[in-house]
């Protein structure tokens, strides 16, 4: 190429500009890769334990509380602490794993119980449980069971959660619709969507105030509804539990109810990321199907006549089910197993750190605790401590074990997949054999 | 980097008369002047070993393997390419959504830049202020920010769709309409037309007026002018620009990345190659997948950029190829 001589200097070559291309394609992976470790190690006094998390900041600092007193309590033990927001907490574990080795306790998803034990990531916590050197006769057995894999104990759930239903009374007492109570079915919720959208409410837009968010986007949404019908998500870890007949009535009920225009819109739906910007939190939808801990972000948003309240039954069979909102597990690698447990037995079951910590994890799953936490709530806190109360006094089928390493991204996966149905790029059936399809390969691998 | 030839010129042997003076001896002095300039490479060579080739040559690796980050690869052979180019709905979708966003968003940003250039070519004062200002978005373009909010201005009730709508064009958000939304970032990359238009801009001043000038002589009108002079003079810088806005464009990811939350979304229609690369890589933790991503993107883009030069002999014109 001949340039004039001005332009040679700022123009790079041919074969200077094709490598940089390719580069940038693999630099862009590769950079994106940036390890951070904590600090750690032993001190030339004692053990260094190094400890991390994901949430909020209300939650981080009890947690560092916590475990100042956890120090207090073992001076030869010091712990380094570090946390994240979710998204990059699992990143970065992963890449911690990927490097050989996670911290020596750290705060797990219940998607990644299966994944990481089964990769060799987390320490068997078994005799650890057997021995006493972690607690759990305060917890309910079949909810520890909830951190096994393959009958291995990985990791000890941290605070117990459930889904349930926000919603906003005054609408439903004005629309005429009986306030929702354990035992209401799927056919009385798609009525209560059909009348207060009759209502003819304006929303701040103008537009009219629909039921509900559509739940069709929502795998935890799909699990309850199958599950109030007997079924499950998962046969096993590698076998999906659900048909290809179940995923297509479900994801019709869903497409019916907003063809008619009684839930949210699709797009209203797909721009839906948080409390804030989901359709009820944006005053478009009466009531939204949620997980207790987040729960209280709509009152504070939206008013406290929103409440909280269970989900919809399929001839009075829940499938609600209590889940471990987070586990605690301990890294493969810790140089110090038994200081590692021993931070993990007081995280649970010390008192002390139970006040400090309170519900900043949903209801702790040490009964004793969680009943003197209880006393200290108030206002949407108490509204979902209450409601855990009266659900297990409904009475729920028992939690599915730990789902399937390819969970995570089969969940991601059903949202999409679904919008395509919204947008009418596909039939629910057309949509459920091609998640079906994705979800075999990722269960596969 | 030039390279010293260690043999003698072509006839420099059969040249009559005495032999140059110093003639092998010096050769062998240049020969001993080269090692400085391998020490002072010696930290570009590393760099580009250690951050380039060796990162390449294990993502070509882990793209014969399943690598899901913490336990170890797995080989798998040519799986991950069988299963994405059939097996995988998506992986399609994810190709046909970035060639319609190359096709349509190239063509658009060049044209706009070039009739930026011509503008300010011919302007006298302000010039600068002018260039600066409209180079200004590329500069800002690449971030997060400026995506967002590109984002929120064509949101539901946002500024686009408002004064669409005074003008009676009912278009309803962009970002939540699956055919829209690939627009939206279209349009976010065609705003950022400062870098074509300054190289644009430069290679215009490089043209010499008297062959302007002997157009007009010769009667050629603006529009003539412009076809016979402008374009065949500029079309080496027009290649340029063409061929790096293909390979930008075949890599987009920051603008769909923050239109679409990170989804893609809605209902696939900003699932960007890139972003299903991501996704597959760090969301469903199928290094090895993502890695057989890059590779056949990297053979595409080596691909489109091949077939560009071949075909650029037919319509580049150097200056001094005269009488071809």
């Amino acid at each position: 190429m001949s340039e004039p001589p001005e332009c040679r200097r700022h123009l790079p070559g041919r074969r200077a500009f094709l490598a940089a291309a390719g580069a940038g394609v693999g630099t862009a992976l590769a950079g994106s890769l940036s390890a951070c470790s904590a600090t750690g190690g032993g001190s030339s006094k004692g053990v260094t334990l190094t400890f991390s998390w994901w949430g909020n900041d209300d939650r981080a600092e009890r947690t560092e509380r916590a475990v100042r007193l956890f120090e207090k309590e073992n001076p030869r033990v010091r712990v380094a602490t570090s946390n994240a927001d979710f998204g990059s907490y699992m990143q970065k574990l992963a890449t911690q794993a990927a490097g050989g080795g996670i911290p020596d306790v750290a705060q797990l998803d219940y998607r990644q119980v299966s994944q990481y034990a089964g990769g060799g990531a987390l320490l068997s916590l078994s005799a650890a449980l057997s021995e006493g050197a972690i607690r759990s006769d305060e917890m309910d057995a079949e909810f520890v069971r909830t951190g096994t894999y393959e009958d291995e104990q990985y990791a000890l759930p941290m605070g117990r959660g459930i889904t349930g239903f926000a919603y906003d009374t005054r609408l439903y007492r004005k629309a005429g619709v009986a306030t929702p109570h354990p035992g209401w079915t799927w056919r009385e919720w798609a009525a209560a969507n059909r009348r207060i959208t009759a209502l003819g409410e304006r929303a701040p837009d103008g537009r009219t105030v629909g039921g509900a968010n559509d739940g069709g986007v929502n795998e935890d949404v799909f699990e309850v509804w199958l599950r109030s019908r007997g079924g499950r998500l998962y046969a096993s870890q590698t076998r999906l539990g659900f048909t290809e007949d179940d995923l297509t009535e479900f994801w019709t009920f869903c497409d019916d109810l907003r063809d008619d225009g009684v839930v949210a819109r699709a797009e209203d739906t797909s721009q839906a990321t948080s409390t804030e910007t989901s359709p009820m939190g944006r005053r478009l939808a009466a009531a939204d199907f949620t997980w207790d801990a987040p729960f209280p972000g709509y009152p504070a948003l939206l008013g406290e006549q929103v409440r909280f309240a269970p989900v919809p039954t399929t001839g009075g069979r829940q499938g609600a089910y209590f889940k471990p909102s987070m586990l605690l597990g301990v890294g493969a690698h810790t140089e110090h197993p038994k200081e590692a447990t021993a931070l993990v037995d007081f995280l649970l079951n010390d008192p002390r750190a139970g006040d400090i910590l309170g519900f900043s994890r949903s209801t702790p799953p040490n009964r004793t605790i969680a009943a003197r936490v209880a006393k200290t709530l108030k206002g949407a806190e108490l509204d979902i401590y209450r409601y855990a109360l009266r659900m297990e006094e409904y009475g729920l089928d028992a939690p599915p074990t730990a789902p399937p390493r390819g969970d995570v991204a089969i969940q991601t996966a059903f949202n999409r997949t679904y919008q395509r149905v919204m947008y009418g790029l596909a039939t629910p059936r057309q949509a459920a054999r091609e998640l079906i399809d994705e979800a075999k390969r990722e269960l596969r691998s | 980097m030039s390279t010293v030839s260690a043999k003698a010129p072509a006839g420099a042997d059969r040249a009559p008369g005495p032999p140059r003076p110093g003639g092998p001896k010096r050769r062998r002095v240049r020969r001993e002047k080269q090692w400085p300039a391998y020490v002072f490479l010696t930290p570009w060579m590393l760099g580009a070993a250690v951050l380039t080739l060796v990162p390449m040559a294990v993502s070509l690796y882990l793209s014969f393997t399943d690598y899901n980050l913490f336990e170890a690869p797995r080989w798998v052979g040519l799986r991950n390419y069988t299963e994405m180019l059939t097996e995988d709905p998506r992986y399609w979708r994810s190709v046909g959504t970035t060639l319609l966003y190359v096709v349509v968003a190239v063509p658009l940003k060049l044209v706009l830049a070039l009739g930026a250039a011509m503008l300010l070519k011919n302007l006298g004062r302000g010039r600068s202020f002018y260039r600066s200002a409209f180079y200004a978005p590329s500069l800002l373009g690449a971030s997060m920010t400026v995506a967002l909010v590109w984002r929120a201005l064509f949101n539901d009730g946002g500024t686009v769709p408002d004064l669409l709508g005074a003008i009676g064009v009912d278009s309803g958000g962009w970002v939540g309409d699956p055919d829209l939304t690939v627009f939206v970032v279209v349009l976010l990359t065609v705003w950022q037309f400062g870098a074509p238009m300054v190289i644009f801009l430069a290679g215009l001043q490089q043209i010499s007026p008297d062959l302007y000038e002997a157009a007009a002589l010769d009667g050629a009108g603006r529009w003539r002018q412009f076809v016979s002079i402008t374009v065949p003079m500029l079309s080496p810088v027009v290649f340029f620009n063409l061929v790096l806005e293909m390979i930008q464009s075949f890599q987009v990811f920051t603008p769909a990345f923050a239109i679409s939350g990170g989804t893609g979304g809605p209902a696939d229609s900003t699932m960007f190659y890139t972003l299903y690369l991501y996704e597959r890589g760090f969301t469903a933790s199928h290094m090895g997948y993502a890695a057989a991503m890059a590779w056949l993107l990297l053979i595409a883009i080596g691909v489109v950029t091949l077939v560009l030069f071949r075909t650029s002999r037919s319509w580049v014109f150097y200056a001094d190829e005269e009488g071809r």
